[in-house]
């Protein structure tokens, strides 16, 4: 984090110099760049302010010919419709539980297997890992027939469990901690083998702990994963108290009439969570993206 | 946060609660896709069934998402034993839904029981739902298409008789010429839904139907020769009235249905479904004008209109087979709302239900019995299994008959391509 | 030694048995399922008679399965190249920032890539709405009318595209952003001090060096982007369903709402095989450009 952060501090430094050495039209044009640059992100971040606002608006000046910024009434009508007559509570409740799920069973197994490939030697190791390597660019989408037709057979079609399982398939994860347990020095290992710890106790006391940075990452970027998949819950589940909040929101109908500031509502109330999340956990997302993506190439 | 956690917890737990409450009961999962006006009528009868057989049946209704969603989710539950235990259905899909082996079979004896039989619906309404002989939905109702009309609009246009009823627009030149009386004072004179599969099929229907169009012939061949003319003929008269500026072109249903509530169009041809809109916004004082429905103008050489049915059935459930008990409560359900359907008479439609039907109540009902002419002149969808609600049909309006509504295609070249599409699907 | 070697290993078995089980139960037996299904006629769910590569076969001859490879295909042009080039491009002007306005902005940014497509499609079907939508004010001026863009046909993949690139950018960004603070200082100061122009310091330097991330990100858009279904799926509800199928809204179609699970494996095949050979392809030739 800090190294990142130091980075970034002399990288900017450095082109202030640049700035100040270079003539006063060069001025301008960083200003210029700068404007556009803001200019750019309210434009870009409007979508989601005009989305907002128009929930709090009374559904008749929702769809007012004349553009306001700000409603003229303030109302949580729309919000209030949604929680009454939507399940999205327990939409919510399967949203956060199968996401949850897939995080933690994928960090676990792909942590334990990373470590195996990493540290320990065993018969078809190689095999593993290039097979691993390999099923990182084939298309999980492609199996939707078959998954579907696996999670039957097993009764699970409409389960959390058969939400959760097809999406347990994260070949990234175990590249990426496989690197960072690649790099942790080997004294460590060796010392721990000395006071004779068993492999599970230096996974668990060692090689975890100095990477709980990589796990905060890589838990994150899968939840989010997780929390906004569309295709599978919307397969798996055909059961209205099962679905997931991403589809619950456009698979049920709850109003009739006039409703686009309470489908809107749904839709706020569906990212709210992971948006809330985001803003206070801003700087740990950014890095875990950056993070588990830059030791991938 | 706190607090959307609080609901959540609450909501989970007054399910919970509830759940556990009626362990001694029967609960009916019900899936409907009545999103429109009427489902407001819907959840209401739900709501009547449910305090009625407190502590004996509990209908747990949902709403999905009408047509295609609807059709895709029931068909894959259904395989798998995870549908629901009874459903609304479209009797003009049953020969699609049986040969993909979605429905279950209902016994006549069990209807018999809850006093149900061919003798308590029209012959053709009751074999509507059958497929080989063997009764597959029971019927609820027969629903068409009208024509919504702004009375205001109207009379400022000379167009409103002195019964207060629209004048002059049959004859496909005479409704051109209405609506550009019309067109001036408003945003558009006709809105109708001009984009997908719902609305351009029920129009396009009733226009072939008026010429005594064929569908699908006998032989199996869709749109024969003779017939190709009458379904051009159809398309480009729905064709003019978007050419012409008088109908929004690419809009889509609710986009349709608001253009008419906002007093922005002064006709509007949707189902009989809307009607509970109309009458809520109005009793609410919403509307801000006058409104009525008459079935559909005449637009070639005698009335006809498009119609199907919502009927009731139960899934197969992968064969999954009914505890009596559950199956007694479906009966009572699918008995119950026919024997009220009068409710359901409010939400626009006709009920199927014979004593219904006949009854004194019903004939009076407005605007009902204004347009209650169309049920003598229905054309039903074909019986096969490419047509009816969510078929290679209907998916072939949206991809023909739309885009020529919009001009976007030659109504020639729609139908001509609809005919080898669909012929291609049935070989 | 040797005991400890063979207790070394059945450790590391234990370790990677949960993974290796859940790999083959669920990546390895449903792939080997698949194929052997696109040889049957069975429906979704039940069993079918092989029958060869009949459904092959038919594949080559349908219409549609070329329709959908198609707008895959266009799709993926319409996505990869524009969302890697405008991640890069705001990705330098958010790294010129810094601080708190850094943050700022870059939570702008970022932002809609962590809504779920469900909102996303809300959101913008709202802004582009014909009737009540902010962007007809835009619009009614480049066309003269009210624009339904999820209903003309030439602007549907153009507007899914836009809003994908809109939704998805955010990534692209954080990677590139990551790849701009990696490049060091010192190479810009020599450059400021030859009063390199903006543009050639870009073009000299930013450019060659920022291209391992550049190859990375194209990469994994091209993966992501083979596999569209979602956007399409939901915005084409109510529109023409057959001239803007994808691959996989084909499969879905075939298997879920068609009945045809046979087939349907068929074409899953052959969006396996294009996506494999895609990404060896694009590896290749990324590898080669990124050594010159």
């Amino acid at each position: 984090m800090s190294t990142v952060e130091s980075r970034a501090a002399t990288l900017d430094s450095g082109a202030t110099t640049r700035r100040s050495r270079a003539n006063k039209a060069f001025d301008i044009g960083g200003l210029i760049l700068t404007l556009i640059t803001v200019i750019f992100a309210v434009l870009w971040a409007f979508p989601i302010y005009w989305a907002l606002i128009t929930t709090l608006k009374p559904e008749q000046q929702a769809i007012a010919k004349t553009v306001e910024f700000l409603p003229r009434t303030w109302t949580v009508e729309a919000y209030w419709h949604v929680l009454v007559n939507t399940m999205i509570g327990r939409w919510y409740i399967n949203s956060l539980v199968t996401s949850l799920a897939v995080t933690v069973i994928t960090l676990v197994t792909s942590a334990l297997t990373a470590y195996a490939l990493s540290q320990l030697r065993f018969p078809g190791r190689t095999v593993l890992w290039y097979l691993i390597l390999a099923s990182f660019m084939v298309p999980l989408t492609a199996l939707i027939v078959n998954h579907f037709i696996l999670m039957a057979q097993f009764s699970l079609i409409n389960t959390w469990m058969g939400v959760v399982l097809p999406q347990l398939i994260h070949p990234v994860v175990i590249i990426v901690y496989k690197n960072f347990f690649d790099s942790v020095p080997k004294e460590y290992r060796e010392a721990a083998k000395m006071d004779s710890a068993g492999e599970f106790q230096i996974f668990r006391r060692i090689y975890l702990p100095m990477n709980w940075g990589v796990t905060t990452a890589l838990a994150i970027v899968t939840f989010i994963g997780a929390w906004n998949a569309f295709l599978w819950p919307f397969l798996a589940v055909s059961r209205p108290e099962m679905m997931n909040v991403a589809v619950g929101i456009t698979s049920v109908n709850d109003a009739f009439g006039v409703q686009y500031a309470r489908e809107l509502a749904g839709a706020i109330l569906a990212a709210l969570l992971v948006a809330v999340l985001y803003l206070i956990f801003q700087r740990r997302v950014t890095q875990a993206i950056m993070l588990s993506a830059g030791v991938k190439g | 946060m706190n607090k959307i956690f609080k609901l959540a917890m609450l909501s989970t737990t007054a399910t919970a609660l509830l759940l556990s409450a009626v362990q001694a009961q029967e609960t009916v999962v019900w899936w409907d896709f009545l999103g429109g006006g009427d489902g407001v009528r819907m959840k209401s009868l739900i709501e009547r069934f449910n305090t009625e057989h407190e502590g004996e049946i509990t209908i747990e209704g949902t709403t999905l998402e009408w047509g295609t969603p609807f059709y895709s989710k029931v068909q894959t539950s259904s395989a798998i034993g995870e549908g629901p235990d009874v459903m609304t259905y479209h009797l003009s899909r049953v020969p699609l839904g049986v040969d993909s082996g979605a429905l279950a079979e209902i016994s006549t004896d069990d209807l018999a029981a809850v006093g149900l039989g061919a003798d308590t619906f029209a012959s053709a309404n009751w074999e509507a739902g059958q497929s080989d002989g063997k009764q597959y939905a029971v019927p609820f109702d027969i629903h068409s298409i009208v024509l919504y009309y702004n009375k205001d609009k109207l009379a400022e246009a000379g167009l409103l008789g002195e019964d207060g009823k629209p004048t002059g627009l049959d004859g496909a030149d005479n409704f051109m010429a209405a609506l550009e009386q019309l067109q001036p004072n408003s945003e558009y004179a006709l809105s109708l839904q001009t984009s997908g599969d719902g609305t351009p099929w029920r129009v396009f229907y009733s226009l072939f139907g008026q010429q005594d169009g064929v569908f699908l012939g006998e032989d199996g061949t869709f749109l024969p020769d003779d017939s190709i003319p009458k379904a051009v003929s159809a398309v480009e008269t729905m064709a003019s009235w978007v050419e012409g500026g008088f109908a929004p072109a690419l809009t889509e249903y609710e986009g349709s249905v608001a253009l008419f509530t906002s007093g922005a169009a002064a006709l509007h041809m949707n189902g009989v479904w809307e009607v509970p809109t109309m009458t809520d916004l109005a009793a609410k004082g919403d509307l801000g004008f006058e409104w009525g429905a008459i079935a559909i103008p005449t637009f070639f050489d005698h009335p006809a209109t498009w119609a199907d049915s919502h009927g009731f059935a139960i899934p197969s459930n992968g064969g999954k087979e009914m505890t009596p008990e559950k199956k007694a409560a479906v009966f009572e359900v699918i008995a119950w709302m026919n024997k009220n359907s009068l409710a359901w008479a409010d939400a626009g439609h006709i009920p199927a239900y014979s004593p219904t039907r006949d009854s004194e109540e019903f004939k009076t009902m407005e605007p009902n019995a204004t347009y209650s002419v169309l049920a003598d002149t229905a054309v039903f969808d074909p019986k096969s299994t490419l047509a009816g609600v969510a078929s290679p049909v209907y998916d072939a309006v949206a991809n023909y008959i739309a885009p020529a509504m919009n001009g976007e295609m030659s109504p020639q070249d729609a139908i001509d391509e609809m005919k080898a599409d669909l012929q291609d699907q049935a070989d | 030694m040797l005991r400890n070697h063979r207790q070394e290993m059945v450790v590391a078995l234990l370790f990677v048995l949960p993974f290796v089980l859940i790999y083959g139960v669920l990546f390895l037996w449903p792939t080997f399922q698949m194929v052997y299904l696109s040889f049957t006629d069975a429906p979704l769910i039940g069993p079918g008679e092989w029958i060869g590569i009949e459904n092959y076969v038919e594949m080559f001859d349908d219409r549609r399965f070329w329709t959908s490879v198609r707008n895959t295909a266009y799709f993926v042009v319409l996505t990869v190249i524009p969302n890697t080039l405008i991640g890069l491009v705001i990705a330098m002007m958010v790294s010129r920032l810094k601080g708190w306005q850094q943050s700022l902005i870059l939570a702008m940014f970022f932002l809609p890539y962590i809504l779920p497509v469900t909102v996303v499609y809300r959101i913008w079907n709202w802004m582009f709405n014909v009737q009540f939508g902010i962007m007809q004010y835009p619009l009614t001026w480049i066309f003269g009318k009210a624009t339904p863009v999820f209903r003309t046909q030439w602007m549907f993949m153009p507007a899914v595209a836009f809003v994908t690139v809109w939704w998805t950018c955010g990534f692209n960004i954080l990677l590139f952003l990551s790849g701009l603070r990696s490049i060091s200082t010192d190479i810009y100061e020599a450059a400021a001090l030859d009063n390199a122009s903006r543009w050639t310091i870009f073009r000299r330097i930013t450019w060659p060096l920022i291209w391992p991330v550049t190859a990375l990100v194209l990469t994994i858009q091209l993966i992501l982007q083979l596999k569209i279904f979602d956007q399409v799926y939901l915005f084409v509800q109510g529109g023409r369903p057959d001239p803007s199928m994808v691959m996989v809204q084909y499969i879905y179609s075939q298997a879920f709402q068609k009945n045809e699970g046979g087939y349907a494996a068929a074409i899953s095949v052959a969006l396996f095989v294009i996506v494999i050979v895609f990404s060896i392809l694009q590896f290749q030739v990324l590898r080669g450009r990124g050594q010159k």
